[in-house]
């Protein structure tokens, strides 16, 4: 039996409690008003967004580009022939077109590949209302370049980015609200051996988890790991480095574990959104670009990208390496100078 | 500097600043600790007990005063890391690393000091033998109280800081520590306790400050601050019909130096009691008071706070 009264009581007392927490209410209601307007700026074209379609540039360049042009719908990216693979399996393009007649090269695993086919096949018929032209079609199925291939760095990356936020973010709030920072510093233990000793136990811990996952990707889907493994560590490394310092920088001033949460959902949401684990952020729009490349997690996937699927070489990586490891040390250097023990 | 002192205060000032408001935690407070003693601070919750405490360890830093630990500073960075490793810290209500067995808890603790105590004698010190595979997420209050003191000793400290050691423990569990105290003390080291219990200032302290307000009220041995009362007796009179006589017909009585109370119950403070009570069986049969509850007891340290204040240590309502 509920008694109205009692019932009444906890409710106020629990929405007085969330209206006495400022914090609570900005990432409540504050932060979701803000990811739609970030969002609905980032996607408010009425048109449906047009179809990427790369084709490869070839000496003569080809009679039935402008065909291909004249539809609204495609989107056309003439490209390097020492490109043109790797547009097709970053996702950065649905479907690629060589030759003359054009062969059609498509990743059947995306949602709109079909939609691209009826589009270039449209496109390229010999009158507006003849019948569509017979194309040649080929899909790539080869490993390297279907989805999983595209997630497996993807995921490698994201877990880096977990282990900085939980591992290190949430876990110093914790021992700070416990009082145990407190009791820490009253020691002779120096502040920054406990801060370098959390990291290297955090970085200790990504490694077998990247190692886990390239493992099981490579078995278990045929995921080709082209590149040397020494470089692939590297990038790890630099990668943990670059979100322990997030974390640390996170972690540096909040009170409370729900203090600390909003600031995660602050980093994580767009890192998820944009950082294209999951999905290629190339498409995003022109004027989102610069975020989209400053932030860490899009580095490192690429950088990861290429080395697995590219076999790409430690000096060719160098600038997000470098990227990697000076955003973490300037998250570090920022945390160390504002943290607050008690 | 006075190499008898463990902790000179001089002139100690707290103020915690939230927008325009100012809150004066600390207020001007002298105090000595002499080396080898346990010093208590004695006060309300809100006092600035902690506070106090806590510029002690290093932890905050003052907004005026003066502020000498072992004839250190803390100011100087030097004798600030030379202090961490000559005290030993029990913070208020800490938790520690919860999926950490004690002994693991106290070898990382043990880890941090140049030189100490071996992690089994921490231990047994506190007499957590039982518990020392336990991870401390499963340990009870005490028990964690009593683990927070084991990370204190585990150094070979001179001066022990204990905030609010026994607050919410069972007696039995109270004692256990203060055996420790004691024992602490006769290997020579020094003491600075915080506490709101009037019986652990009385058992454990050589001297005791008590503090309102972030001010010094009092200063002495427990027996001297229990003497400064008049009248070593309290007479607690528990009846009815009392406010119809009135608070100064109970003065009034022979030997009563005091009276304090109200609502049917009063305390008087006596000095000889065999004078006093019959005086006042004889004034409650005159008037045909009906008595309910009668009890003698010797003064406290907690009837010093009263006479001093006029409010008890452990509830903000006035008596």
């Amino acid at each position: 039996m509920l008694r109205p009264g009692i019932v009444y009581r906890i409710a106020l007392t629990s929405f007085r409690e969330f209206l006495r927490t400022p914090e609570a209410i900005f990432w409540t209601y504050g932060f979701p008003l803000l990811m739609a307007v970030v969002l609905g700026l980032a996607f408010r074209e009425s048109q449906p967004q047009p179809i990427q379609v790369g084709v490869e540039r070839t000496a003569g360049g080809a009679a039935w580009v402008a065909a291909l042009r004249a539809n609204p719908r495609l989107a056309v990216r003439e490209v390097a022939p020492e490109e043109a693979e790797r547009m097709l399996s970053r996702g950065r393009v649905a479907a690629l077109l060589r030759g003359d007649p054009p062969v059609v090269r498509l990743d059947p695993t995306r949602p709109d590949a079909e939609l691209a086919r009826m589009h270039i096949e449209r496109s390229l018929a010999p009158a507006p209302d003849s019948a569509p032209r017979g194309l040649e079609v080929t899909e790539q199925t080869a490993p390297g370049s279907r989805y999983i291939d595209f997630l497996i760095p993807g995921l490698i990356g994201l877990n880096l980015l977990g282990a900085g936020m939980w591992g290190i973010g949430y876990n110093l709030v914790d021992m700070r609200s416990k009082r145990l920072l407190r009791r820490l510093v009253v020691t002779p233990m120096g502040r920054g051996e406990f801060l370098v000793a959390l990291l290297c136990s955090r970085l200790v811990l990504v490694f077998p988890d990247a190692v886990l996952l390239t493992l099981f990707g490579h078995f278990v889907f045929g995921v080709p790991v082209v590149g040397s493994p020494l470089t692939m560590l590297a990038l790890i490394l630099a990668g943990a480095v670059a979100f322990s310092g997030l974390g640390l920088l996170i972690a540096s001033r909040p009170q409370t574990t729900e203090g600390v949460s909003g600031w995660m959902n602050l980093i994580l949401l767009p890192m998820w959104l944009l950082g294209g684990s999951f999905f290629d952020n190339g498409s995003f729009p022109a004027w989102l670009q610069p975020l989209i490349r400053a932030l860490p997690l899009t580095q490192c996937n690429d950088a990861m990208r290429d080395v697995m699927l590219g076999g790409a070489a430690p000096w060719a990586i160098a600038g997000p390496l470098l990227y990697l490891l000076g955003f973490g040390a300037a998250c570090l250097m920022l945390a160390v100078r504002i943290f607050r023990w008690s | 500097m006075n190499d008898a002192l463990a902790i000179e205060l001089r002139g100690l000032r707290k103020e915690f600043r939230r927008g325009a408001l100012v809150t004066r935690a600390v207020d001007g407070l002298d105090l000595d600790v002499r080396r080898g003693e346990v010093f208590g601070l004695l006060g309300p919750n809100g006092a600035g007990k902690t506070t106090t405490v806590e510029i002690c360890e290093g932890l905050q830093t003052p907004t005026a005063g003066e502020v000498l630990v072992l004839g250190r500073r803390y100011s100087v960075r030097a004798e600030a890391l030379e202090l961490r490793r000559r005290i030993g810290v029990s913070l208020q209500e800490t938790r520690f690393f919860e999926k950490s067995t004690v002994r693991e808890i106290l070898e990382l603790f043990r880890s941090f000091y140049p030189a100490g105590r071996s992690v089994a004698e921490a231990i047994a010190i506190v007499a957590l033998e039982e518990k020392a595979d336990t991870r401390s997420v499963h340990l009870s209050g005490g028990q964690l109280q009593r683990l927070a003191v084991a990370t204190a000793l585990v150094s070979t400290p001179e001066l022990l800081f204990l905030d609010e050691p026994t607050t919410g423990l069972d007696p039995q569990s109270r004692r256990q520590l203060w055996e420790v105290v004691r024992e602490f003390r006769a290997g020579g080291g020094t003491v600075l306790l915080t506490t709101h219990y009037m019986e652990e200032a009385e058992q454990l302290c050589d001297r005791v400050a008590i503090i309102d307000h972030g001010r010094r009220i009092a200063l002495g041995t427990p027996r001297d601050l229990v003497a400064s009362i008049e009248g070593a007796h309290v007479v607690e009179v528990v009846a009815a019909g009392l406010d119809r006589l009135g608070a100064a017909r109970l003065a009034g009585l022979p030997a009563v130096t005091k009276v304090s109370g109200g609502d049917g119950a009063f305390a008087l403070t006596v000095s000889l009691p065999h004078v006093a009570m019959p005086a006042l069986l004889d004034l409650l049969q005159r008037e045909r008071v009906e008595l309910t509850g009668l009890k003698t007891r010797h003064t406290s340290l907690e009837d010093v706070f009263v006479n001093l204040t006029g409010r008890h240590l452990r509830d903000e309502g006035t008596t």
